[in-house]
């Protein structure tokens, strides 16, 4: 590097974070991940007053603002909905590593959901050729789960 | 019913120059840029600044309190102050605090600044971070989707829908080209709008690089003051008519309902007598990140049905010299430095009323101007502008 252009040096302070989190996640939110760990079973909650499901499950219907106290086993099979194939190596924030791409993020409604509450999750990659909106597909769980969003490994097209 | 107690107007802004690098300043040093232009803008010094409004995207640099910080670029010491953070709409909800603030009487002059420093932070990352975080984020992909692209594919066709898309790009970038302080100054050409579009590569389904906007360093600053102040400056004011927000509690939901921008839009004119918005509003600013929602936004925002909206496109419509020119400072599709970005639309709209944007002013007379405001969770701020000063009258 020659003088003139080390006279123009811009110093910049380097620093990555890494920070360890704990997040509780209640009754509601845990009995659902709960639900999924130890049962490979995915549970929405039901509002009472108008019947939708809510898919992860929350306190109060977004909609009518009661407490959703009922519970439903949904899936594990359902219908495609929408999907977004990802080519952008974009880093999963959880670990930092550089995701394989292309992969597929999908939106499915499972069999025997009330309302509008599709289930957010990857699709197998060895879909990607066939991936359509209207498949039918299955949840495929992970062998080993902690009760986590990877508690379901991703979806697979089942025709 | 609501009823503004006295009138408010902007009388100044500035802005940074927006850049993928700002690495020549520090935070408080870009800020000082944009406030010191927004003063000169308004021959006003910081001394006659009552209050400051600060804002950006929580923790996106992950600095705790910035404002603390950039108080030496902000001019903010020893006055009345408060953080904004809404995502998105930050810079929106600056300008409507701000309208807030004086029409309530609290302050006279109050200074709005937004701000970001993407290249200090990971834009991607922190977007990721507004997920739940007991369910999703490791599914994030930031803002990246592709869903509304092949939305409008499969209700218009690909071709069109695609050429509608990336001309709505083309004409951004043709506004910028006009705008010195913006980011990307691509110099698209018309003739090739369809090689434009298929050489770009593919971030997410049918959205690709050159229809996303950017990752932007830089800082906007907006002066508002109440309507005495502006009768004892004698300052070229654009009035503040109306701002309304609407958000929804529930982000999973994809398909239900209206969306906010349309229901925000529905609110805003039916509160202010606009029945034909493209006719009635001069010029737009919307908050356009990237060029295929920009295209299914314009038809939300001007109330449009079936296929009026990539009519308008085609038409240029929305061109420097159409009816209703859409971002004659090229959008967010040309800077989007996030926490100014909403603020910035704000500016630009005002800007074009007080006839102050130089080379990128409209040609026609700038007599109504809207600004969007757009955030993560489905959020929307509209603020609509005026160069004659608004009645004091109850609106429902």
């Amino acid at each position: 590097m020659g003088d003139a252009k080390s006279d123009q040096e811009l110093i910049v302070s380097r620093q990555v974070l890494s920070i360890p989190q704990r997040f509780s996640t209640g009754p509601v939110m845990g009995r659902f991940l709960r639900e999924l760990r130890d049962n490979r079973r995915i549970m929405a909650n039901r509002c009472p007053k108008c019947g939708r499901h809510q898919l992860p499950p929350r306190e109060v219907c977004a909609v009518c603002h009661v407490e959703a106290t009922e519970w439903d086993a949904l899936g594990p099979e359902g219908t495609l909905r929408d999907f977004d194939v990802v080519y952008y190596a974009s880093p999963d924030p959880l670990t930092g590593e550089t995701r394989e791409t292309p992969y597929v993020l999908c939106w499915a409604d499972l069999d025997g959901t009330q309302g509008d509450a599709p289930l957010w999750h990857l699709l197998d990659p060895a879909d990607l050729g066939r991936v359509r909106r209207g498949a039918r597909v299955r949840v495929v769980f992970a062998d080993e789960r902690e009760g986590t969003t990877g508690d379901i490994k991703h979806f697979e097209i089942i025709e | 019913m609501r009823c503004k107690h006295r009138n408010v107007a902007i009388i100044g802004s500035g802005m940074s120059k927006f850049s993928s690098h700002r690495e020549e300043v520090n935070q408080p040093e870009m800020i000082h840029e944009a406030v010191v232009e927004a003063l000169d803008d308004a021959h006003l010094t910081i001394d006659d600044i009552d209050c400051v409004l600060h804002g950006n995207m929580e923790l996106f640099e992950m600095v705790h309190q910035p404002d603390m910080w950039h108080v030496l670029g902000s001019g903010a010491w020893g006055k009345s102050g408060v953080r904004l953070t809404t995502g998105g709409t930050t810079g929106a909800t600056l300008a409507c605090a701000a309208d807030n603030l004086i029409a309530a009487g609290l302050h006279d002059v109050v200074l709005a600044i937004g701000f970001e420093k993407l290249q200090e932070g990971h834009t991607t990352g922190g977007i990721t971070n507004m997920a739940d975080p007991l369910w999703g984020r490791s599914l994030q992909t930031g803002a990246l989707t592709g869903t509304t692209a092949q939305q409008l594919i499969d209700r218009f066709g690909g071709d069109r829908a695609r050429y509608a898309a990336m001309k709505l790009r083309t004409i951004m970038d043709e506004n910028a080209m006009r705008n010195r302080k913006a980011h990307r100054r691509l110099r698209l050409d018309r003739k090739y709008i369809k090689e434009a579009a298929e050489n770009s590569p593919p971030l997410v389904g049918e959205l690709r690089m050159i229809h996303m906007c950017s990752q932007s360093d830089g800082a906007c600053a907006v002066i508002f003051a109440s309507e005495d102040k502006v009768a004892e400056l004698g300052a070229n004011a654009a009035w503040i008519v109306d701002h309304e927000t609407v958000h929804r509690e529930e982000t999973l939901i994809l398909d239900s309902g209206k969306s906010t921008h349309r229901v925000a839009a529905e609110r805003l004119f039916a509160r202010n007598g606009i029945t034909d918005p493209v006719h009635d509003i001069d010029v737009f600013e919307m908050y356009d990140p990237s060029a295929w929602w920009g295209l299914d936004w314009l038809g939300e925002f001007m109330l449009c049905e079936g296929d009026e909206h990539l009519k308008m496109v085609e038409n240029d419509v929305i061109g420097m010299d159409g009816e209703i020119p859409l971002n004659p400072s090229g959008g967010v599709q040309g800077s989007n430095p996030i926490g100014a970005t909403a603020l910035v639309r704000v500016a630009e709209a005002a800007m074009q009323v007080r006839g102050t944007a130089g080379e990128h002013q409209v040609p026609k007379p700038v007599r109504r101007a809207l600004a969007s405001g757009f955030g993560g969770t489905l959020w929307t701020v509209l603020m609509l502008l005026s160069k004659e000063k608004p009645a004091l009258e109850a609106k429902v």
